[in-house]
């Protein structure tokens, strides 16, 4: 930490192998310890997303708990105006996921380090972030801007996680008026695919490669096991045990060697208590 | 304390060595796996299922190895059993190469002693010519008669050794010693003249052999703590692991047995009392156990002679006395004054053999049995039984033995009683205990092995209370109070066990019904060197007295004596004194009654106390300040603060009683779209097992922020946190129904509903605050907070569901699942159960509270989680063997300890049959599932009736290394603790088990205790209190703002830390007004580890040459320990000289 920063020019940024930049950051402006941001463009092979453009989205390491999105947003303003910032526990490529939920119906997320994709609205911040230089640490709470940490933060979760039972019953409402459509559309449309397998005035039945709605196989999986075994007790039915002589002398032998092995392991188990003294009594 | 910090240090390498594959105990399941391959060279440790090749399995079988195996098929159980025995045996035999040392000491003894010169004659009284110290108390001086010194007639083995029964360890050898006749007279039996000449003999041969090279060391001891009876204990000059101890008798016959008689006297009241008080002899009180001292001595080759005949007959005689005595030694029972030793037992032995209630073909396995079983059913102190074929004509019957004897067990000769200096009480507690011994024997469920032989049974973990009597002096005049002169006599001035049985007695009274069993200490063989003074009667360790209690009986504050007109009245007012009274009773009766005071629980719990101090200081003259009840010390630190002291059982039953209201109440609720099907308790208060229940509040609302719109309060910044409020859970589950959506977000949108509908409801009927949110409903009633959590019985099911890409509806178990089912399914079904198990043993909870109160303190209440402390609790009190169930909390406190720190936990899963739904084949199905994949289980695997695969309580902590320092820690608890309640010379505070010694962690986080909700909890009370918004005085209403619910700085703080850095190190807070978090850094995270976009959260990158590598900010994590916990973090005391990368 402190040779490596000595080793490099004051005002260069530091960059690693790798290609990551890195920044410090610093809580406040009288804190001594640092943390290292780990900064580089976006830059994947295929990003199918249209929410991380390549060439204005900056890719950021190791971001503290104590920094939010709009904490976060704040710190690389200095770089040029902000699109959007997006806070992970993992790097990994974006999800849509889910319908949209309030907040009060998400589970809680993880407080721990994250990872941040911010999409800058010109292409230039993002080397402007890449080049500055790591000797003048980003400052989290500033006088101007202060972020709330330890008592008063959980106050203040505490204060924002009350909601008033009308509204709650409003989201409840809507998301089941949603629910309720899609349900419905669902709906339709298995009864559309239902009718396509009916015959047409002329008798013919439109035959469809499609994995709805198909009811030659049994649909779950518990239910493909149950066949198996129902197939499996037909069988077993039909065979005939202990009949022939050889069936017999096949238990008998069997019996044979479950007992054997059943010795061999009272055998074991006795040395193995004999290995750690448990005979000694006192 | 130095023990202390080598436990500590130890654990130290073993938290460091987390990496390392140093470990040589195969104890870490999960290491093994990996260090498999290095150890299979070495020796092998580990249970692993057998392999046998396919030869090997389906050779064809000769006759005699098809025998074997159909027999050990049948006797399963008991093979088993049998083969554990024999192990056990080979562990106590001696070995042939001690017998060969102690046969060559013993013939250069023999050959020293038959070389003992003659020393001219002396008067008794006259000591001048003795370098060493007489083994004798002479009291009263005066004895008449001369000694001199002459070599003995004849030196020969007795006692175990030549039988073959001796056991290691404390290996002694007796050796008789004959007294030349010449040096007695025959009428030295009278007044303790015989004793003392064969103490004078003792000490002359210890004065030769002193001036020795083959002798070791040199000790005085005395028989079975007999004064009358003292020996010499040698020891070889290089070997200390046997003895040999010297007694010397006179010649067989020298003396007529039938002086010996119980009721004839041979110590004269004058001359004990130097008083001139002319008595006639027959008006002389009798002197029974002078007699059979003296009449001891002159039968032991007769005793040898007949058991040698007896166990050349049996072949198993030797090993089965050997089991006996491994038996009788756990118990404590085979040592001290009036104990059942290893004599009696052979004895037993032979009576049963000669009686033919055991057969000579008997194995030793058979022989223990049926002399437990005898034990058990046989009451000696009331039917005495005899070894005496033919007695002669002047042989005492079994009715003078009874008149003079508690217990009675005559010897071949039919003239001397083998128990007489054993109390009532010592021979109740062996029936007592072979009665245990034998219901658990045959309990295929219980390991009979380990409870019957390999458990020790220390007083203070086996009896519910003990108390002692510290100053023994004090018994001195206690004999005077019961007027006890002549048995004092009898006793030759031992005072100590002259009080003992008529004390006992007196306790056995007064107690009555309210206990199962008296026992009481057995005071040890005293040892002292050949030159200092015989030991005074009180230097010994205090007398212990262990009760059992009828835990139904044992607290009822009222003790109904007989009505005030029955002749029975006067023994009552007799017996309680002053604390007698007339009452009149609702029934219309008027009797004498004492009512002792109690009103909460806890004190309810130490009426026997008072009984005691009451009936001794009566009785028997002995003050309270001497005597120390160890009955309720540990109790002190679940002890809530209110002006009754208690120990919260009637705050928990306060807050079940609330509870039950509210369930009422639900379930009488109309006009909610589906109907209720259950209502149930998921808190551990709910089951009496919180450490510190709940206490209805008022609140002060001028403390608080208010918020307006949803009518709460909120904490203000600058104030110190306010009192936490703990939620109470209840999970209420919902009909079934088709209107319920088969998804899993709407199910959750459809339960938020519900809580809301619920909140209304009971608002509108019952005015109680409530807050709705999506997880639970906050329901603020009677100063307490029930969080009622609705739930759907099929949504486990429909979290397991899923469809994959080709339609296919599949069912994959997730944690999401489990964890659901875990809150409302099995923690309900664990609180009911359990709650049952408190109502049929009263002190259940408060054995919880104590366990968990002591997890805690030590900061492992997070890995040992509250339902897995209570699962091991009940496990105690479901599987007591070889104890009875736990009657008081401290007892149960101390077997926990003893099971957390001794269990066998690699290689045994606990098997706790709750409402007795296992059977003993599920025992055997989860003892070999549990075999068959040990590796893949938990590390601590505990099963119940609902769970026998899986230990669901147990899987996600502990981990080894964690496990492995509770046991430590858990061991040296128990020592201390057990140590410092039986004896009064140590410190007394039991909070020293509460406090974790800090030394082992690398980072403390010290906290503001002004933002410590729970401060008061704490184990050692803090110095100052800050106010909380919270008044106890005052009934709490329903209804008005809702308080400041479920805020709890430090656990927020917690799981911010775990969550951030729980990749760097393990945090440790004790959740009962700690004000340190412990923090410990894993070593694996201090690697330095390549570049890696996925492993860069909180570390810095070192850059050498080409290579990026990265390690933690260690600088920047400890700021962060300070800036995420601001406000609530005081200090961060990093000791960094611990620290190793």
């Amino acid at each position: 930490m402190a040779p490596a920063r000595k080793k490099h020019g004051s005002s260069k940024p530091y960059i690693i192998p790798g290609g990551f930049t890195e920044l410090s950051l610093q809580f406040s402006s009288d804190s001594a310890a640092r943390h290292k941001l780990y900064v580089k463009e976006h830059r994947v092979r295929a990003e199918k997303s249209s929410r991380r453009p390549l060439d204005r989205t900056l890719f950021v390491l190791n971001i503290p708990p104590y920094c939010s999105k709009a904490v976060v947003r704040e710190l690389f303003s200095q770089f040029g105006g902000v699109q959007s910032v997006e806070l992970r526990e993992h790097p990994g490529s974006f999800q849509d996921s889910e319908p949209k939920l309030s907040k009060f119906f998400k589970p809680a997320e993880k407080q721990g380090f994250k990872v941040g994709y911010i999409v800058f609205q010109n292409s230039s911040s993002v080397t402007a972030a890449k080049s500055h230089s790591h000797n003048s640490p980003l400052v989290v709470s500033t006088e101007q801007r202060p972020v709330k940490t330890g008592v008063q933060k959980w106050i203040q979760q505490y204060k924002e996680s009350f909601i008033q039972p009308n509204k709650l019953q409003q989201i409840v409402d809507s998301f089941m008026a949603g629910y309720d459509k899609r349900k419905e559309e669902e709906a339709e449309r298995q009864r559309k695919e239902g009718e396509q397998q009916q015959e047409d005035e002329e008798g013919w039945v439109k035959v469809t490669r499609g994995h709805k709605g198909t009811k030659a196989r049994p649909h779950s999986e518990a239910a493909n096991r149950r066949t198996l075994q129902k197939e499996m007790k037909k069988k077993k039915r039909k065979e005939l045990m202990n009949f022939y002589t050889w069936q017999h002398r096949n238990t008998q032998k069997l019996h044979i060697a479950e007992l054997r092995k059943k010795f061999e392991e009272d055998k074991q188990r006795i040395a193995l208590l004999r290995a750690q003294r448990k005979f000694r009594p006192y | 304390m130095k023990k202390k910090q080598a436990v500590a240090e130890d654990t130290e390498k073993m938290f460091a060595s987390d990496a390392s594959h140093e470990e040589e105990e195969g104890e870490a399941p999960v290491k093994a796996k990996r260090s498999r391959s290095e150890e299979a060279g070495g020796e092998e440790q580990v249970y692993r299922p057998v392999k046998l090749s396919r030869s090997d399995l389906y050779r064809p079988p000769t006759v005699e190895e098809l025998n074997q195996l159909k027999e050990a098929e049948s006797l399963f159980h008991c093979s088993l059993l049998k083969m554990q025995m024999e192990e056990l045996l080979k562990e106590v035999a001696l070995s042939d190469n001690r017998k060969r040392q102690i046969d060559s000491f013993i013939q250069t003894l023999t050959k020293l002693l038959q070389t003992v010169p003659d020393s001219p004659e002396v008067e008794v009284s006259d000591l001048s010519w003795l370098a060493v110290k007489v083994p004798f108390l002479l009291v009263p001086k005066t004895t008449k008669g001369k000694f001199h010194m002459a070599p003995p007639t004849s030196v020969d083995l007795i006692g175990s050794y030549p039988l073959g029964t001796c056991t290691k360890p404390r290996v002694v050898v007796d050796l008789a010693v004959t007294i030349p006749a010449n040096v007695l007279h025959p009428k030295d039996v009278l007044n303790q003249r015989y004793p003392r000449k064969r103490a004078l003999y003792l000490a002359g041969l210890a004065q030769y052999l002193a001036s020795s090279s083959d002798i070791g060391t040199m000790r005085y001891s005395c028989l079975n703590g007999n004064r009358l009876r003292p020996t010499l204990l040698l020891t070889p000059p290089d070997i200390s692991s046997f003895s040999v101890r010297i007694h010397a008798c006179p010649s067989p016959g020298f003396f007529k047995p039938s002086r010996f008689h119980p009721q004839r006297n041979n110590v004269r009241t004058e001359w004990y009392t130097g008083l001139q008080t002319p008595q006639s002899e027959s008006s002389e009180p009798p002197t029974p156990h002078y007699n059979s001292s003296v009449l001891g001595d002159l039968l032991p080759r007769a005793h040898q002679q007949f058991l040698s005949a007896v166990s050349t007959q049996c072949s198993a005689f030797a090993d089965g006395v050997a089991l006996l005595k491994v038996w009788l030694r756990q118990r404590g029972l085979d040592q001290g004054t009036g104990c059942f030793n290893g004599f009696l037992a052979s004895m037993l032995f032979a009576y049963l053999l000669t009686t033919h209630k055991v057969s000579n073909t008997m194995t030793a396995y058979q022989l223990l049995r049926n002399s437990l079983n005898f034990l058990a059913s046989t009451d000696i102190t009331v039917n005495g039984i005899s070894l005496s074929k033919d007695p002669d004509s002047t042989a005492p019957s079994l009715a003078d033995f009874h008149n003079a004897f508690q217990v009675v067990f005559v010897d071949p000769s039919g003239h001397l009683n083998m128990c007489a200096d054993m109390t009532a009480c010592t021979y109740k507690q062996l029936q007592h205990e072979a009665s245990v011994s034998m219901q658990f024997w045959d309990n295929p469920t219980v390991d009979g092995f380990h409870s019957l032989l390999m458990t020790s049974k220390p007083m203070i973990r086996t009896s519910d209370h003990v108390f002692q009597l510290c100053e023994l002096v004090k018994l001195q005049s206690s004999c005077k109070k019961l007027n006890l002169l002549s048995e004092l006599m009898d006793h030759s001035g031992n005072y100590v066990q002259t009080a003992l049985p008529f004390l006992l007695s007196l306790l056995q009274q007064g107690l009555g019904q309210r206990i199962l069993l008296l026992t009481h200490s057995l005071s040890p063989d005293p040892e002292w060197s050949v030159d200092s003074e015989a030991p005074k009667h009180k230097a010994q360790p205090p007398l212990s007295f262990g009760l059992l209690l009828r835990p139904e009986l044992a607290i009822s504050v009222l003790e109904r004596g007989p009505p005030a007109d029955s002749p029975k009245a006067a023994e009552f007012r007799r017996l309680w004194g002053s604390r007698s009274e007339l009452r009149r009773f609702q029934d219309g009766a008027i009797t004498e009654a004492v009512v002792w005071e109690g009103e909460s629980i806890c004190q309810k719990r130490l009426v026997p106390k008072q009984i005691i101090t009451h009936l001794l200081q009566l009785h028997a003259d002995i003050p309270p300040s001497s005597l120390r009840y160890v009955g309720a010390m540990v109790d002190d630190v679940i002890r809530t603060g209110s002006e009754v002291s208690s120990t919260g059982e009637e705050e928990s039953l306060q807050v079940v009683q609330s509870y039950d209201d509210l369930s009422r109440k639900l379930w009488r609720l109309e006009g909610l779209p589906l109907s209720i099907t259950a209502v149930q308790g998921a808190h551990p208060v709910l089951r009496y097992t919180q450490v510190f229940p709940p206490v209805p509040l008022k609140l002060d609302y001028s403390f608080f922020e208010r918020e307006k719109t949803s009518r709460s309060l909120i904490p203000k910044e600058d104030k110190p946190c306010p009192a936490y409020i703990t939620p109470i859970t209840v999970i209420c589950h919902m009909e079934g129904s088709g209107k319920w959506p088969h998804d899993r977000l709407a199910i959750r949108h459809i339960r938020t509903a519900f809580h809301i509908c619920l909140g209304e409801l009971l608002k509108k009927h019952h005015n109680y605050t409530c807050r709705p949110c999506p997880t639970h409903l906050d329901v603020w009633k009677d100063g307490l907070l029930f969080r009622i959590q609705v739930a759907y019985h099929r949504e486990p099911q429909v979290l397991r569901e899923s469809v994959n890409a080709e339609g296919l509806l599949v069912v994959r178990d997730n944690e999401e699942a489990q964890a659901l089912e875990m809150a409302t399914i099995h923690k309900p079904l664990l609180t009911s159960t359990l709650h049952g198990l408190q109502q049929e043993h009263p002190c259940f909870g408060a054995v919880c509270r104590l366990a968990k109160r002591w997890l805690g303190a030590q900061l492992f209440s997070d890995d040992i989680t509250e339902d897995t402390a209570d699962l091991l609790v009940a496990s105690l009190f479901l599987q007591p063997a070889p104890f009875t169930p736990p009657g008081s909390p401290q007892v149960g406190f101390l077997r926990f300890l003893h099971l957390l720190s001794s269990f066998d936990w690699r290689n045994n899963p606990l098997v706790v049959n709750l409402n007795n739904q296992l059977t003993a084949a599920d025992y055997i199905e989860i003892k070999n599932d549990f075999m068959a994949s040990r590796e893949s289980l938990p590390v601590m695997f505990i099963a119940t009736p609902k769970d026998k695969k899986v230990s669901m309580w147990t899987k996600r902590a502990p981990s080894v290394q964690l496990l492995h320092r509770v046991v430590m820690v858990a061991a040296e608890s128990l020592k201390v603790l057990e140590h410092q309640l039986m004896d009064a010379s140590q410190i007394q505070d039991v909070r020293v088990v509460m406090r974790p010694p800090l030394d082992v962690y690398d980072v403390l986080i010290h906290l503001n205790p002004k933002q410590v909700p729970l401060l008061s909890q704490a184990v050692d009370l803090p110095a100052l209190n800050f106010s909380r918004g919270a008044m106890t005085d005052g009934v709490s209403q329903s209804g008005g703002a809702l308080p400041v619910v479920d805020y709890n700085p430090v656990s927020l703080y917690l799981m911010e830390l775990r969550d951030a850095f729980g990749d760097f190190a393990l945090f440790f807070c004790d959740p009962y007004g700690g004000t340190v978090i412990a923090v410990l850094w894993k070593p694996k995270a201090f690697i330095s580890m390549p570049f890696k976009t996925s492993q860069v959260s909180a570390r810095s990158v070192e850059v050498t040459g080409e290579e990026a590598n990265t390690v933690p900010n260690v600088e920047a994590i400890l700021e962060d320990f300070r800036i995420m916990g601001q406000g609530l973090v005081k200090s961060v005391e990093a000791r960094t000289e611990r620290w190793s990368f």
